[in-house]
């Protein structure tokens, strides 16, 4: 039973009643899109999206690195090139934070919290919370997960030497196309540069050059690529959105027209030396009052002179 | 000896309470609960989950539940021309008791591949100490995990101390109850309301968690009053 009204029935409403009803009840007309508010609706959503697929991939990566390495008899000093390829890439978009997460995951699956090693996790010499350690500093309190983090110091060195080089700020905001080499401590460090594959730089073509023609190719080339080389440092990167809105920003330049002949600027009218006690412009009244008494002053004078004056 | 006994005990003690808020918790959502199983005594209790040595075995105490028609019509989203025949945001409920200390991203995953094959819609985790923070990450994504293929009604994790007692059986907790989309249509309509215009209820809400409320549902609140003897206000889950 649709909800009945309590307003009271006016004859010109009992007529057109349900028209009205309709109407009273309708959501308030569509109001037309303004196109730059949906603009910048349109940006915003996309960078919230591109956020949660950030993360998203950073999930996915603690998935796939809590059961690296891939062979169970892989060595953490010498790790097999594909194990190490993918964890370097899989790293990179890791704050210092997520890197602990993962190596807390490890914990909790029993494993060393070095990602490229397959031994369990060490063991505590008690099972007591807190543990005292010797170190170079003397007798330290250290709790008992700390201990328990690597198998070996070994592994904790290689372990924070990745942490270390991992990028503080969160993916979602870098810019440019710094800190994605990521440095692993490994021994076979010649095996890891042949599988991986190498951004080699353009060796400069040195080859002298006939005519003027080539020569200007040459330097609109040479443009271009210092162009393309800002685009990725501003954060462009292909597949990445663009840090830079143009949709955003109006290009259409408005000239001031000019409708009389410039005057160049004049002081303002002196008004009996005020002046100076002006400040911007606005003369107190104290000094207003001063001023007027000195002019009646002056008056009161000529009057008295006046009637001193006989007949 | 006596020491240990009496620690056995008390667990025992606080596993029977907290799986009885449980059923009774599944029951107020709508799923088809027995009244004798939210009602166990706790020799009852103690006879079907305890093993010989007086321990609390709380594999045993995971199980299923059906929503009722009732439930499944209030979940259902009203037809439309283009969906003609709506599925219903429900379906059957696992409840896992885990006695695991720590619980990452390890445990959750197996959760998950429970749930996924035995084509669960959602998930409930009762757990001793809270989850690791990873995993905590993991379950507010949870339907987009494993490629977008998780569980669809997603998972839900409860602390075991907070489900020693009923919350919403205390004196100054109002009734809360869960309107269906039609009623909720029905309920701006009357007032001429936008939802944004609604008070609010969060989602992590102790009550809202206990009736497992989704973003953007509206809830009927009714306390007493009095002035008027009843008085129902209505809250948009956020």
């Amino acid at each position: 039973m649709p909800p009945k009204s309590i307003l009271k029935k006016t004859p010109a409403a009992a007529s057109t009643q349900t028209a009205v009803a309709v109407a009273a009840n309708a959501p308030p007309p569509p109001r037309a899109v303004n196109q730059r508010h949906l603009n910048t609706a349109v940006h915003h959503a996309r960078i919230y999206e591109q956020r949660k697929q950030v993360e998203a991939d950073i999930l996915d990566a603690v998935f796939e690195l809590l059961d690296f390495p891939t062979s169970p008899d892989a060595d953490p000093t010498r790790p097999s090139p594909s194990d190490a390829h993918r964890f370097r890439q899989a790293i990179v978009p890791f704050q210092p934070s997520d890197y602990d997460g993962l190596i807390e995951e490890r914990n909790i699956a029993d494993k060393c919290g070095y990602t490229l090693c397959p031994r369990p996790k060490g063991k505590a010499p008690s099972t007591a919370r807190k543990q005292f350690v010797e170190t170079s500093k003397g007798v330290q309190i250290v709790d008992r997960k700390r201990l328990e983090m690597w198998c070996s110091d070994d592994c904790a060195r290689r372990a924070l030497f990745v942490k270390v080089q991992l990028n503080e700020e969160p993916a979602w905001l870098r810019q440019g196309d710094y800190g994605t080499e990521i440095d692993l401590m490994v021994k076979n460090t010649e095996e890891h540069h042949e599988a991986l594959p190498l951004r080699l730089k353009k060796t400069a073509a040195p080859a002298p050059k006939d005519t003027e023609e080539e020569d200007a190719a040459a330097a609109w080339a040479a443009r271009d690529d210092a162009l393309a080389d800002l685009a990725i440092e501003r954060g462009e990167t292909p597949g990445r959105l663009s840090k830079v809105n143009k949709d955003l920003i109006t290009d259409k330049i408005k000239e001031r027209v000019v409708k009389f002949p410039p005057t160049p600027p004049s002081l303002p009218p002196q008004s009996s030396g005020q002046s100076h006690m002006a400040i911007e412009g606005h003369v107190p009244k104290s000094a207003r009052d001063a001023e007027q008494a000195k002019d009646s002053d002056d008056e009161d004078d000529k009057q008295d002179w006046d009637k001193a004056l006989p007949g | 000896m006596a020491e240990s006994d009496h620690k056995a005990r008390q667990e025992m003690l606080d596993m029977w309470r907290i799986y009885r808020t449980t059923k009774e918790m599944c029951r107020d959502r709508g799923y088809n609960v027995l009244p004798e199983e939210c009602s166990i005594s706790f020799d009852d209790f103690a006879r079907k989950f305890g093993t010989e040595s007086g321990a609390i075995a709380r594999g045993q105490m995971n199980f299923s539940a059906i929503p009722s028609e009732d439930m499944v019509r209030k979940y259902t989203p009203p037809a439309t021309p283009k969906v003609p025949n709506p599925e219903a945001a429900i379906g059957t409920l696992w409840v896992e008791f885990n006695a695991d200390e720590n619980i990452g991203m390890k445990n959750l995953r197996e959760f998950i591949h429970h749930l996924l094959n035995g084509s669960y819609y959602s998930g409930i985790m009762i757990v001793v100490k809270p989850l690791s923070g990873m995993a905590m990450r993991g379950i507010r994504g949870a339907s987009a995990l494993n490629g977008g293929n998780g569980p669809k009604g997603g998972i839900e994790v409860f602390l075991e101390q907070d489900l020693k007692i009923n919350i919403t059986k205390h004196e100054l907790v109002p009734t809360h109850l869960l309107l269906s989309t039609e009623e909720k249509a029905q309920l701006l309509k009357r007032y001429r309301l936008k939802e944004t215009q609604l008070p609010r209820i969060q989602v992590t809400d102790p009550v809202a968690k206990y009736y497992g409320l989704r973003r953007g549902q509206v809830v009927k609140i009714i306390r007493k009053s009095e002035t008027a003897g009843r008085y129902a206000s209505y809250r948009w889950a956020i």
